[in-house]
Formats: C-alpha cells, structure tokens, sequence
C-alpha cells in the first residue's frame, strides 16, 4: 500500500540499470577497455540483485539473520568458484 | 541447578513422568502397512528411515563381501568368484549405498525420532515434507537396486570420476540411473535439511535457548547446515552429469579442457562436508552417551559447541586435498594443506572433552558405552592416519593406495560405530523394549575384533592400488586377514539385528528413563512416547524442564502465536491439540515418492538424446510420461490437501523471531538455491577459465532479445509485488490481474528463450555443438526450468485468488511464491551478462 510509490521506484531504476549494462556493451566499451566493461557490468548486476532481495523480497524489514542465510549460499558460491578458478591458473 | 526430581534438559538428571496415553490420534494400527504409508509422524518416519538403512546396510554389506572374496587373492581379469564389470560395480556401488543409501539416512533416522523429543517439539516444522523426504529416500534407493538390471549399474567408483563418467566410456542405462538415484536423493536430502533447520530454529520449548540444546541437536543442526549447501553442490554435480548422459552436454567429456577437474571440485567440494555430514552425528551421540555414562557433564561444553560450529564450517575450504594429484597449481595446494591442518585443531578439542570427560566421571560400561569409545578410539586411528593424507607430499605417494582405504573406512566406519552406540541407546526409548545386555557386550567384541582385523591390515598392504583387483602377492597374508575380518564384522552385525529383533518379540519392557544420570528430554516422557510427545507443553522457562497445562500455552498462543499449516490449510493452535485437530497423516508423500520413482526410471532411457528402440524405448517414455504427469498431479493434490501441523515460535525462536516457519523454510530452500545455481555459473566460469577467458565469445549473437527478456523477467517481479499489495487491500480483482501479468510475462520469457533456441538449433548450435553452447543451454536451460515451475505455481495461484484466497486477510502464501520469483529474477540478473555480453 504505502510502499508502491517506493517498489515502482525501484522497477524503474531496475530497467534502466539493466539498459545500461547493454549500452556498455553497444558502446564498444568491452572492445576498448574490456576489464573496465567487466567490472561495470558484474557491478550493475550485484546493484540489481541487492535491490531486488533487500525490497522486492522484503530482505531489509527481516531480521538480519535471514539475510545471513542468503550470504551463506553466496559465499558458498564464490568460494566455490574462485578457488577452482585460481588452482588452474 | 534444579532440583534432581525434575526433568531437565542437558547437565541434570532427566525423570520421567507419567506417560500420556497411547492414542495414535486416528492413525491407524502400527501393525498396519497403511499406517506406515501415510503417516507423517517424526517418530513413524525415524523408525521408517532407519529400517530402511539397516536393509542398505545389508545391501552395502553383501557387496564388500564380494569384494573381499574376490581380494582373496590376486587376481587376473575372469578369475575369481566375480568379474572384472562385477567387481568394479561392486565396488562403486558399496561405496554409494554405504556413504549415500546407509550411514547419513540411519542417522537421520535418529534425527527424527529424538530431535523433535530433545527440543520439546510435537513433531517437525512440515510432518508431510519429512515423511516425503523419506518417500524420496526410498525412490532413490530403489532405483540403485534396479540399476544393477539395467545392463550395468554404474562401475566407476564411487567418486564418479570424470571422464569414466559419461556414456563414451560408461554406456549402460544403469549407470545413468544410478546417476539419477543420487539426484533424488539430493532431493531427499535438501527437503530434510529445510525441514530440520526450521525445526530446530524456530520450535525449541521456551527457555531452551541455543547454549542449553542438548548436543545431539547441535551436532545435528550443524550436519542440516551442511546437508543443504553441501548436498546443493553434489545435486549440481549430478544434474549436469545426468546432462552429459542424457542430452548430449559436453561438460566432462575427454576432450573439454578442465571438465575431468571441474568433476572433481563440484564432488569435493561436496564430498568433504560429507564426512564431517556422517560423523558428526556419531559425535553427538557419543556425547550424550559419554555424559550419561560417565555421569560427568562434558568436559568444556561452551567450546565443545564452538569446535563443531568451527569445523562445520572449515568443512568447505579443505575440499582441494583430495585433489593432490590433479593439475591445480601449487600455491592452491598448499593453502588447501593449510586449511586441512587448520580443521584438525578443533577436532582434537573435541577429542580431549570426551576423554577428560571420562577421565572425571565414573564409567559404566553398558553397550552403548562400549560401542562410543570404541567409536573415539577408532576414530582417533582414522584421525592420524588422515593427517598423511592431507600432506601434499605423502599424499603423491599415498593417494590412490589401500592407505587412503584403510583411512577412509576407519574414520567412516567409527562414525557407523558411534550411531550404533546411539541405536543401543534410544532402543528402549523407540522400542518400549530392553535389549540383551550380554548379547549387546557380545556384538561388540565381535564387532570390535572384525573391524580391524578388516581394516588395519589394510594400512600394512597399502601399496595395492585402490579398487584394483591385481596386488603384489607379498600382499597376499594381509588381504586374507582383511577378508576373515569382513566375515567377522559381518557376524557382529548380524548379532546386532539378531539382539534388537529379539528384544523387540520378547524383550523386557523398558522404563520412560532407563539410564541413570540421562540428562535430555527424551528421556523425561514415557517409552515409546505417545503420539503428541509430551503430556503438555514442555518449558525451560523456570530453569528445569516442566509440562504446562493448555491454559498458560493458550495465553502465549495468542501472545503472538500464529497460524500453522505444513502447505495446507491453516488454524490457530492452542494448548495441547485438544481444541484443533493436528494431522499425522497423508497420502501424497507417498504417493509423490512413487511417481518420482516411475519418472526417473522412465528418464533414465533417454541416453545422449533418444531413447532406446522398441518395446524397451516404449516402456522408458511410458514410464517417463506416466511419471511427469502423476507428479504433477500428486504435488498439486498435496499443495490442496487440508493439513494442520504443529506451529512454533511459541518458545525459543533465535535467531528467526518473526519469521514464520513457512517463510523461513523458503529462505532456506532458497539459500541451497544459491549453491545449486552458483555451482552451475561456478562450473561455466570455470570452464572458460579453463578454455581461455577471453578467446570464449557467447553464444547468441545479440543481446538484445536477452534484455527483453531482463525487461520482462523485471516487469514480473514487480507484478507479484502488486498482487500483494492488492492482497493487502483486499482487493480480488487486483490480485488476480496482478497474477494473470505475471504468468502472461513469465509465459513471454519462455517464448523469447524458444525462439532464441530454435534459430541456434537452426544455425546448428546444439547442446553438444561445444563446451561453450554446453554451459549456455544447460545454465539457461536450468533457469527456464524454475520459470515453468514459477508459472504452474502461479497458475495455481491465479485459481486460488479467483476463488476468494488472499485476499482474507491470509496472504503469506503470495509472499512466500514471490520469494521464490524474485530469486528466479535475480539469477536471471547474473546469467544474462554472463551468457549474452561479456
């Protein structure tokens, strides 16, 4: 009710921050400067991701420890990934 | 301290009061088979799981006896009681059913029954969910002992090695149903652990906080934890195997650079979990049982507890030392020997408070005493022969020796050894039965003698190489030892079963406590307790366990007590159950169990893209439609079905206060979302590590129809938003047109992904094009799996909310569905730069 203001906000940043993870592609960023056009692009998705699990899933009215829960899977995800990615460089 | 009349929970002593009546509450007989197929009761399904683990174990034990008959000598591929495909399946297949379809279920069994009893809960947070967990279990057992009539169940290894996995060299249908069996057994695995941890966080009796849980609760909370990330990882593991096998994906293919690497992380790092996953319910109940027999609090409880928290979670950064001998750099390897050492530390506390703990009380020796300390002594070989294995210099020389066997089996075996010590234990409390005492003492000598006549010898012939029948013949005098050692243990295990099954016929009847200086609840209630546990609520509050009448719960029931439905129906329970009917029985678990075990068997036969020809390839699709469309059915009967379970968040909730079970079971399930999904993106990242990073260019063209469909997956979450904001304005016609965009955008996405694919199969970019289009269709593919999911929930929904739900006032459901969506998105916001930009 009162927070549809704030969750139609929030969809529209959501659209244009995804706009804008193309245009970093359709500028010729990832040609001219790919780690920089990396680093953009992984930054959009975390911002999108944050914003959709703290309002759209509630995550910032919870108590914390349910946010934990969710930082243990994706902590378990990038151990994951890291280090298997390193022991074969 | 309390005083030593009153029950209490861990650190007093526990006396039983009078037990409540026997009423099954409408279930039928126990000497019933439909008792047992619909029953949901946590004590129902702990008997049901470690029955079935005791038939596994049989099953497990049966092959190592083969294996060891055909170790009675060297021997020369044909020779010997099996063949050379006999013996490699034996072998793979002990080691599965052991690790997967014996040791973890058996202690889940106890799980069940003596969790709910420890923390004063009536049962498990979804008593249909647990019994399904069960159901899955069985399926997934069943399957493995149908894999051996499917040509060749699967024969390489336990590990499931890569490149040995996959159809090139492991063609039969039985190994992909092997493959399969561990998937739903995943499933079983994940459904549990949901169930478990929202149990133990949120229907703890008031005043039992996390410091005053007994420890098997802790030690079984901590194996939860691990189950649901560890076993998301395996499913992962397996899902893209059965890919590989099924559809023509090219993950673990000889020719993919790093894809036999990629196998063993995505293994090990579920796989090393997976041992502290099996002992640490030993460790528990050992601790129960080293206190109650000793008469002695254990020694630094506070750091006991610390120690487990610490090694549960050390438990998933030591993977790599299983994989010393693989092609990962140096530096890896010896961080990873850092972090193996670093993980010994907390162990060894452990170890000392239970010897200390000995040392200060006075020990009795009853069996299932004798049983725990062996099961420390044992595990102390296992131990320090461990320590070898994690140096990566003595590991070049021991990995894939008899050494890492012998290792191996002492520390898993000792675990076996401590969960029967608990069976011994909680026999009266299950059975209402005492044991044999002398035969009890008996089996263990037996038991005691036979393992390590089996195992040690094998330290002393490490130089045969692991699960090879060829061995030098000096070894020959050692493995002869081992094999009398097997029939030995065999025999102590059959002493076991004999004396249980006995004292169940015949046995004296047992006391609600039968053991001086117990300390833990379930001991305070009558053996075996009745169907609602207690005969009230139980409560910590006044410092020592007491049973309060319905009144005073009544009270803290309103007190913020809400509704409480396993999926089902909700109602406002008070009191003991007197005023609302709670349920223990349903058929779909059952019944969902049974079409999970048609579908899989059906799905197997699909091998690399068709089925086999004939009436054979008939009754695979018969089988796999039958399947699909029974579980659809079943799913939806039981989502519908009217079923009232016990609520908590009466008594102690830390650290989930106000966060009802429903929500919190999501946020778990989802929580293992994130490992199976960050293991998919994990292996895909890897393998263009692997390839070259930047030499790997997505597969489609364009991203442009990939943000169409970010704008639409965006656009969906904020439907179901509004469908709840409708719901909160009571709004109908709000809810379901919220509803109805929402399936409308999510049916979009899966137009625009067809349309995508059909122009890729169309430029001849299939599955098996590269390993490229591999991680692409397979990641995407998994994704678009949980939008169809998405959407049948949301179709469901849509007929709900059209026949008034939601809009009563009860709209958790459309928070706990949008939970799930949103997750979908948010993958989504990965997956799409990921597969279509950089």
């Amino acid at each position: 009710m009162a927070r549809t203001k704030l969750y139609t906000g929030i969809y529209v940043a959501l659209f244009v921050i995804a706009t804008m993870q193309v245009a970093v592609e359709q500028i010729g960023l990832l040609e001219s400067s790919y780690m920089l056009a990396l680093g953009l692009i992984t930054v959009f998705s975390l911002v999108k991701a944050v914003v959709v699990a703290g309002y759209f899933q509630h995550l910032v009215w919870e108590p914390r420890s349910v946010t934990y829960v969710m930082l243990l899977g994706f902590v378990g995800f990038l151990a994951l990934t890291v280090a298997a990615s390193y022991s074969i460089l | 301290m309390t005083d030593d009349n009153q029950p209490r929970t861990d650190g007093g002593t526990a006396t039983a009061l009078p037990g409540d009546s026997h009423d099954d509450d409408h279930l039928p007989p126990r000497w019933s088979l439909k008792r047992w197929l619909v029953t949901t009761n946590h004590k129902d399904v702990g008997l049901l799981y470690l029955a079935t683990a005791m038939f596994f174990l049989v099953f497990g034990g049966v092959l190592a006896l083969l294996i060891r008959a055909q170790m009675w000598s060297p021997r020369a591929p044909g020779t010997g009681v099996l063949s050379a495909m006999a013996y490699n399946q034996a072998v793979s297949l002990h080691g599965l059913i052991m690790v997967f379809w014996f040791i973890s279920p058996f202690a889940t069994g106890f799980a069940n029954y003596i969790v709910p009893l420890q923390i004063g809960a009536e049962d498990l947070a979804f008593p249909r969910l647990n019994a399904l967990s069960y159901w899955l279990y069985l399926a997934s057992g069943i399957l493995v002992f149908a894999s051996f009539f499917q040509g060749s169940s699967f024969a390489g290894g336990w590990t499931l090695y890569a490149p040995l996995n996959i159809p090139a060299f492991m063609p039969s249908i039985g190994a992909t149903t092997t493959v399969f069996a561990i998937v739903v057994f995943c499933a079983s695995i994940t459904v549990g652990g949901v169930n478990f941890l929202t149990t133990i966080h949120r229907m703890r009796a008031p005043g039992l906080t996390m410091r005053s849980l007994p420890l098997f609760t802790w030690s079984w909370l901590l194996t939860a934890w691990m189950m649901l990330l560890a076993f998301a990882a395996l499913l992962a593991a397996v899902m893209i195997l059965l890919s590989d096998r099924m559809l023509g994906t090219t993950y673990f293919a000889a020719t993919t650079a790093g894809g036999s690497v990629l196998w063993t992380h995505l293994f090990w790092f579920f796989g090393h979990p997976e041992v502290y996953i099996v002992f640490f319910p030993a460790l528990g109940a050992m601790a129960e049982i080293f206190q109650t027999f000793s008469g002695n609090r254990i020694v630094g409880r506070k750091w006991f507890i610390v120690s487990m928290v610490l090694v549960a979670l050390q438990s998933f950064i030591v993977w790599m030392h299983h994989m010393f001998l693989t092609s990962i750099n140096l530096e890896v390897k010896t961080l990873f020997m850092a972090t193996t050492i670093g993980i010994s530390l907390p162990f060894d506390l452990m170890v000392f408070a239970l010897i200390y703990t000995l040392i200060k009380g006075r020990i009795r020796w009853d069996t299932p005493m004798l049983y725990a300390f062996g099961a420390l002594v044992l595990f102390i070989v296992g131990g320090i022969t461990g320590v070898f294995l994690g140096a990566v210099v003595l590991d070049y020389e021991f990995r894939g020796t008899y050494w890492v066997v012998a290792h191996f089996h002492y520390v898993m075996v000792s675990g076996v050894t401590g969960l029967i010590a608990g069976l011994f234990y909680w026999f009266p409390k299950m059975t209402g039965k005492t044991y044999d005492e002398f035969l009890g003492k008996l089996s263990f000598a037996v038991y005691f003698t036979g393992f390590n006549l089996l195992y040690f010898p094998l330290f002393l012939a490490w130089g045969t190489p692991r699960r090879v029948f060829a061995y030098r013949p000096e070894y020959v005098g050692w493995h002869r030892l081992a094999s009398v050692g097997a029939v030995i243990l065999g025999i102590a295990f059959l002493l076991i079963i004999y004396n249980l099954a006995k004292s169940i016929v015949a046995g004296d009847d047992a006391a609600a406590n039968p053991w001086p200086y117990s300390t833990t609840a379930e001991w305070a209630v009558a053996s075996p307790p009745p169907i609602e546990n207690f005969p009230g609520k139980p409560s910590y509050v006044s410092g020592s366990l007491e049973f309060l009448d319905d009144d005073a719960t009544a009270a803290a029931a309103a007190d913020g007590g809400t509704a409480a439905t396993d999926g089902g129906h909700a109602a406002l329970e008070s009191g003991h159950g007197d005023d609302v009917h709670v349920d223990h029985a349903s058929y779909w678990p059952v019944t969902i169990g049974l079409f999970t075990l048609v579908t899989a068997l059906g799905l197997s036969g699909l091998q690399v893209g068709s089925y086999p020809s004939g009436l054979e390839g008939l009754f695979y699709q018969g089988a796999s439609v039958l399947g699909v469309v029974g579980l659809l059915g079943s799913i939806t009967a039981m989502g519908y079905e009217n079923f009232t379970a016990h609520e908590g968040g009466l008594g102690e909730a830390w650290p989930f206060e106000g966060v009802e079970n429903t929500k919190m079971g999501m946020w778990v399930f989802l929580a293992s979302d994130v490992v199976l999904f960050g293991a998919f993106i994990g292996a895909a990242i890897f393998l263009r590590v692997a390839y070259g990073w930047t030499q790997w260019h997505p597969i489609p063209h364009n991203p442009i129809p990939g943000l169409v469909n970010t704008y639409l997956l965006l656009t969906s979450s904020f439907t179901v938003i509004l469908a709840l904001v409708a719901a909160q304005k009571r709004s109908r016609k709000g809810v379901v047109a919220s509803l109805t965009l929402t399936f409308l955008l999510g049916l979009g996405f899966l137009a625009n992904k067809a349309i995508e694919w059909v122009v890729l199969f169309s430029e001849g970019t299939g599955l098996d094009s590269s390993v490229r289009a591999s991680t692409y269709y397979l990641t995407t593919g998994l994704h678009m799996g949980h939008v169809i999911a998405g959407l049948l929930v949301t179709a469901y929904l849509i007929w709900r909310a059209w026949n008034g739900a939601y809009t009563d006032g009860n709209d958790e459901t459309l928070e706990y569905f949008g939970l799930y969506w949103h997750f979908v998105d948010i993958v989504w916001l990965f997956l799409f730069p990921l597969f279509y930009i950089v």
